[in-house]
């Protein structure tokens, strides 16, 4: 990732810009947009893990720390296993999801949809700093 | 990669950690022979019910859970606090 691109991506993180103008600065400076098509595996940037670490910011009180490597391959296969949920299972997760704001029919997610999130993960970096310190990236 | 051994680690408040190597090859073999054993009552299940869907479901299952095992190498995961905490690690 080049300085220009972190930049724009720390200001829309830190909420001084909004999304359609980190587009608009992205497509200033010349970043090809991100391709649906190019997957993990496919990109030059093939990931191998999924990382997640949690670490204890300064008001933490438990000092809680995790951290989670999980190769992508593993992701994929897993994911598979989707499948195997029974129908009445699947209303009941539906619900449940609903419950939370997710109105997502599991019925309705193909394996082609299972590759596609699974490929785009690799542009994914999440950093939260509230009691603890979250990150979820690819490595 | 078939992960061959996964290191287990265990720390508790007031103890000494405590953790070891176990060669998770031989829970594979164990494993493969089970599978083969039930091999034949999964297809007379897969036969049974075919008409009712799970039967082609059932097909998918060993080459799938080889998939999920087969990837399982590089698996780390690592939780605890200041006190206790945990590691289990696949290579």
């Amino acid at each position: 990732m080049n300085e220009e691109r972190r930049k724009i991506l720390d200001m829309l993180a830190q909420g001084k810009i909004t999304v359609d103008e980190a587009e608009k600065l992205l497509s200033a400076i010349g970043e090809p947009a991100p391709d649906a098509g190019n997957g993990a595996a496919a990109g030059p940037r093939s990931w191998k893990y999924l990382r997640v670490q949690v670490e204890p910011g300064p008001s933490s009180e438990k000092g809680d720390k995790v951290n989670i490597r999980v190769p992508f391959k593993l992701i994929r296969a897993g994911l598979k296993f989707a499948a195997f949920i029974p129908q009445n299972a699947q209303g009941q997760v539906r619900e449940a999801l609903k419950e939370k704001g997710l109105d997502v029919d599991l019925s309705k997610i193909t394996p082609q949809d299972l590759e596609d999130l699974v490929s785009n993960l690799d542009d994914l970096t999440v950093d939260v700093d509230g009691r603890d310190k979250v990150r979820i990236f690819c490595e | 990669m078939l992960p061959v051994i996964v290191h287990f680690r265990v720390r508790k408040p007031g103890r000494r950690p405590f953790g070891f190597y176990f060669p998770i090859l031989l829970v594979w073999i164990v494993l493969a022979a089970l599978l083969v054993l039930l091999f034949p009552f999964l297809l007379l299940a897969a036969v049974l019910t075919w008409r009712r869907g799970p039967g082609r479901m059932l097909l998918v299952i060993y080459p799938l859970l080889a998939a999920v095992l087969w990837n399982m190498s590089g698996l780390h995961i690592e939780a605890g606090n200041a006190g206790n905490g945990v590691l289990i690690d696949f290579t």
